[in-house]
């Protein structure tokens, strides 16, 4: 069994995995009384191209189905159906062809050895990872300096920050120096400044030919890295393309936020007017407040027509905001959810 | 042998040699084993001159069963030998399930070296401390209880521990199986210590059992380690005369080993299918 060098980094299809809910008691397999457990379908024939040296990222809301999605594709779990190949090595018959060439950060800093170094915690790892013991010096010092480490490589990790673990975390993912890396949520929990630095790192790994496939539900961070992106929701991909075509798919060129007050039971009509105007894309009720997310072609004819339709239902408009659209807009338009609900 | 095979076993050298790391890390527990391997069996020892004193008769009569005079010398063998027996059967376990805990068990598993480096690699480091705690209890014999040890006696039990190894290993091995499959092996450990510590002679001849008692004994692998251990040191027995005991050892060491590669990688599939790789 050999893979082709050409080809796509990622390639799945039907790709399903099916977990139990609840338990099954000890009893209940003593005496042999039959699986009913119901089954739920965390991802649900998911199919998906990632090709050699772009970002790709996986966008969606918690439970969504990001990480067991990729945790199918690392080996880590097997798929209940479908069929997934990394760089032509097929996940589940070929899975020590598939670790040897890629690299995954799957877990946070606790996956680290905090009582090591860095550079301990490293040849660790360049051991398991098979890399030739003439060329550990070299790898683990090539790994340290492209997540900008080199000067603190012998301390231990315990005296490390959040952000430098996530850093040595990354490290570590490129010892086996691999053409494919797999980041898991890499800036969650991290502060904006360490979040930018490991972005920034991200994007190096592309000039260097690497394909990165990585999750996230941070909107921005995957406006701003990725080319292109598989929106998922339920187990379901459900939009892929790069950041702007996914963009221009809502007819709206400008989000148009609102809050108001007054309203007693008018809802309806005062949504049939906005409606004239644009396209009333979430609403929500909270104390008396109705907060407003309206998709428009011109924030600067739609705002006073919004003000003349709350004056005409006896309501007032306490809080405007006009904003870009973003994917934040795209995921609301197609699931009719915030991706932090 | 393989690139992949040169690989993996130096990815096995390496799982040790972190694991010490870690270990050299908090320098009190080299100090805190300083004394168990000593202060331990010296209860054991007071507690059979309370019993029999300096009495001739009950002196011969533990030496017809115990095939040595030397009560001190077979009662630290015996505590040695069942300290080093724990160590391995909470190593490989132990190992694992620190590592889920610690939740660096799945960064291991993304890697291509092979299951067993990470089962039974972490667990090398306990050689270390087995020659330390088995160094440490010779010196204590010798310097300190007078017994006489030489350097072919000393070689000959060299050569027992090399034999028992695998069948430690491949019990120890077994108990880390159940680590993927449950997450929690410890109350498993104690029962089958508890079995060891009541059939396998630690502190006592296993002739003392009963005749179905002795049979149980007689199966487990420990024993052989034990008497072995007693007879190449205390009782100057050959290699040549232990060899049905280190065939015994050996057959069961190839029999479990078997067994608890076969028990892992059923228990990792199951893992990979359930998702519990991580869970504990």
């Amino acid at each position: 069994m050999t893979a082709t060098e050409k080809g796509p980094a990622v390639e799945a299809i039907g790709l399903v995995k099916e977990f139990e809910k609840g338990r099954r008691t000890v009893w209940q397999r003593l005496r042999g009384e039959p699986d009913q457990r119901e089954r739920f379908r965390a991802v649900d024939g998911i199919d998906l191209r990632v090709e050699r040296g772009e970002i790709f990222g996986v966008l969606g809301p918690n439970g969504a189905g990001k990480t067991t999605t990729l945790k199918m594709l690392s080996t880590l779990l097997e798929p209940t159906s479908g069929t997934a190949r990394i760089l032509g090595w097929d996940v589940v018959r070929d899975a020590r062809e598939v670790r040897r060439r890629m690299g995954a950060v799957l877990s946070d800093g606790r996956s680290l050895y905090w009582k090591l170094t860095a550079r301990e915690n490293l040849q660790y790892f360049a051991a398991l990872y098979h890399v030739p013991p003439a060329l550990h010096k070299e790898r683990i010092a090539s790994a340290l300096a492209a997540v900008h480490l080199d000067d603190r490589a012998d301390d231990y990790v315990e005296r490390y920050s959040t952000g430098m673990r996530q850093r040595l975390l990354l490290a570590r993912a490129l010892i086996p120096d691999p053409e494919l890396l797999m980041l898991d949520e890499p800036t969650v929990g991290l502060d904006p400044q360490s979040a930018r630095d490991l972005r920034d790192r991200v994007r190096e790994m592309r000039t260097q030919g690497r394909t990165v496939l990585f999750t996230t539900h941070y909107m921005e961070e995957a406006d701003q890295l990725c080319d292109r992106i598989a929106i998922i929701d339920h187990g379901h991909i459900v939009a892929l393309d790069t950041p702007a075509a996914l963009k221009r798919t809502i007819a709206a060129t400008e989000v148009v936020r609102l809050e108001v007050q007054g309203l007693a039971a008018s809802d309806p009509a005062l949504l049939a007017r906005l409606e004239k105007s644009g396209s009333v894309a979430r609403q929500e009720r909270q104390n008396g407040v109705l907060s407003l997310t309206i998709h428009c072609r011109s924030a600067r004819d739609f705002v006073p027509a919004a003000f003349d339709a709350a004056r005409a239902e006896g309501a007032t408009i306490d809080h405007v905001e006009v904003v870009a659209v973003t994917l934040e807009d795209v995921f609301l338009a197609l699931t009719g959810r915030e991706l932090r609900e | 042998m393989t690139a992949s095979l040169v690989a993996d076993l130096h990815a096995f050298a390496a799982a040790g040699v972190k694991e010490f790391r870690i270990l050299r890390r908090y320098p009190t527990l080299f100090l805190g084993f300083l004394f168990w391997p000593i202060v331990l069996p010296f209860s054991y020892v007071l507690q059979a001159r309370g019993f029999a004193g300096g009495n001739a008769a009950a002196e011969a009569a533990f030496a017809t069963r115990a095939g040595t005079a030397d009560v001190v010398g077979f009662l630290f063998l015996g505590f040695t030998a069942y300290m080093w027996i724990s160590m391995i059967l909470w190593g490989p376990g132990t190992a694992l399930r620190t590592e889920q805990v610690r939740g660096s068990l799945e960064a291991l598993f993304l890697t291509p070296a092979s299951r067993l480096v990470i089962l039974f690699g972490p667990a090398f480091s306990q050689i270390v401390w087995a020659l330390y705690m088995f160094g440490l209890v010779g010196i204590a014999m010798v310097f300190v209880f007078g017994i006489d040890i030489g350097l072919v006696e000393a070689i000959r039990a060299l050569v027992i521990i090399a034999v028992a190894t695998p069948a430690l290993y491949g019990m120890g091995a077994l108990f880390a199986s159940v680590v993927l499959r449950f997450g929690e092996v410890g109350a498993l450990v104690q029962t089958v210590r508890g079995i060891f510590t009541a059939f396998c002679g630690m502190t006592f001849p296993i002739i003392v059992l009963p005749e179905w008692g002795r049979a149980v004994a007689l199966a487990l692998p420990p024993t052989y380690l034990i008497g072995g251990l007693r007879s190449a040191l205390l009782a100057g027995a050959d290699l040549v005369s232990l060899i049905p005991d280190m065939a015994f050892l050996l057959a069961s060491g190839l029999f479990l080993c078997a067994a608890a590669v076969v028990a892992f990688r059923s228990t990792e599939r199951y893992a990979r299918r359930g998702g519990s790789l991580a869970q504990y």
